[in-house]
């Protein structure tokens, strides 16, 4: 029993390492959505695609109408979660450091500021822009070990359909490190 | 060389420990964490002056001589929601510890967070402070919600949270508790 229970360990582990690096989207059974998720230097990465659908509910429901919301929830909108388990410090990231991978050239994301700039331009209710403002993930964080986090919405603004690579960037004391998440493709 | 039994009992191991990773990708949902960051720096808390329920003002200035948690939340945020019986759990725990909850919504109006906290279990009766205008979030440094301060009776800060928390585990509430004393 004990060789097996070593032998199902070593298996175990060697399918995760597997998952990893091979970063294979996992499908919501439900809704279809696809995550993909990587743990890199003691930091767990992860984006969920939002549908448009579910993107435009969820701003309806803050006060947006679908048309004051349309440029976003069709610029390929994913549930963005980073989390610092186990790395060897206090994580410190800028949102606009990170860079998607499209066709071997490199963009940068809009920022927040750079959405509420454009989504102010159309007239829209305090409320609903501050529930916008506070449901993007941080423009600027630091994570402790041991499991700060925060998710939220991240538009990588592309069309639907769109395959990138997104390269999240941090740094600890100053020191910088990077991951990568691989051919993440947008909803249609 | 594995025989058939020993071949079926290890695959039923590897199932299990497959389950088991994937309990906490469950629904696509993070896990929440117990650990608390101790500020060591003397740091007083800042200012929150806000509207309760009952559109009364609190003012957290009137809290010195208490323990403080101060949870920045909204109704939407996913993260927000799950750790929410956790924090009346935590009241519960601590009710007669001389420990007050905050739970600072962002952004919100009664019409929305009412109806929301009748879905809690079990049910709040900690205090929700309403800030509409979110202009408590730059001042208490808060980037993302759910943001979660630990104040000591002093007014200093003690322990700092970003994320969800399973603010009903042990570890949590024993910070808490040992605060009061």
């Amino acid at each position: 029993m004990k060789k097996i229970i070593i032998a199902a360990a070593i298996s175990f582990y060697s399918l995760s390492c597997f998952a990893d690096i091979a970063q294979t989207p996992q499908v919501n059974p439900v809704t279809g959505a696809a995550t993909w998720e990587i743990n890199e230097h003691g930091v767990n990465l992860s984006l969920t695609q939002i549908l448009p659908q579910q993107a435009q509910a969820f701003y309806v429901n803050r006060g947006f109408t679908l048309k004051q919301i349309e440029s976003y929830t069709s610029s390929c909108v994913y549930m963005a979660v980073l989390r610092n388990d186990n790395a060897p410090g206090t994580i410190h990231f800028i949102r606009k450091n990170w860079s998607v991978l499209v066709d071997g050239k490199s963009h940068h994301l809009l920022s927040v500021d750079d959405w509420l700039q454009r989504l102010t331009e159309t007239n829209i209710k305090k409320s609903a822009l501050i529930a916008f403002r506070w449901a993007q993930f941080p423009s600027e964080q630091k994570y402790e070990p041991g499991g700060d986090w925060n998710q939220g919405m991240l538009s990588v603004g592309l069309p639907p359909g769109s395959v990138f690579n997104l390269i999240a960037r941090w740094d600890i004391d100053g020191k910088p490190y990077e991951t990568k998440l691989q051919e993440v493709y947008c909803a249609k | 060389m594995l025989n058939k039994q020993s071949i079926r009992s290890l695959i039923i191991v590897i199932a299990t420990m497959l389950y088991a990773n994937g309990i906490s990708h469950a629904e696509g949902l993070p896990p929440l964490t117990h650990k608390l960051t101790k500020i060591n720096k003397s740091i007083m808390a800042p200012a929150l002056r806000l509207k309760n329920m009952d559109d009364e003002i609190v003012d957290i200035k009137d809290l010195q001589g208490k323990v403080v948690v101060v949870n920045f939340w909204a109704t939407w945020c996913p993260p927000c929601r799950r750790e929410m019986g956790s924090l009346e759990r935590l009241r519960l725990a601590t009710k007669d510890k001389n420990v007050v909850i905050l739970a600072v919504n962002i952004g919100e109006d009664i019409e929305t967070v009412f109806p929301f906290m009748g879905t809690v279990d079990p049910s709040p009766s900690f205090t929700v402070l309403f800030d509409p205008d979110a202009d408590s979030m730059k001042r208490w440094n808060v980037n993302g919600l759910p943001t979660t301060y630990i104040i000591k009776p002093d007014g200093t800060v003690a322990y700092s949270a970003v994320g969800g928390r399973e603010f009903d585990h042990p570890d949590i509430q024993q910070k808490t508790i040992n605060l009061s004393r």
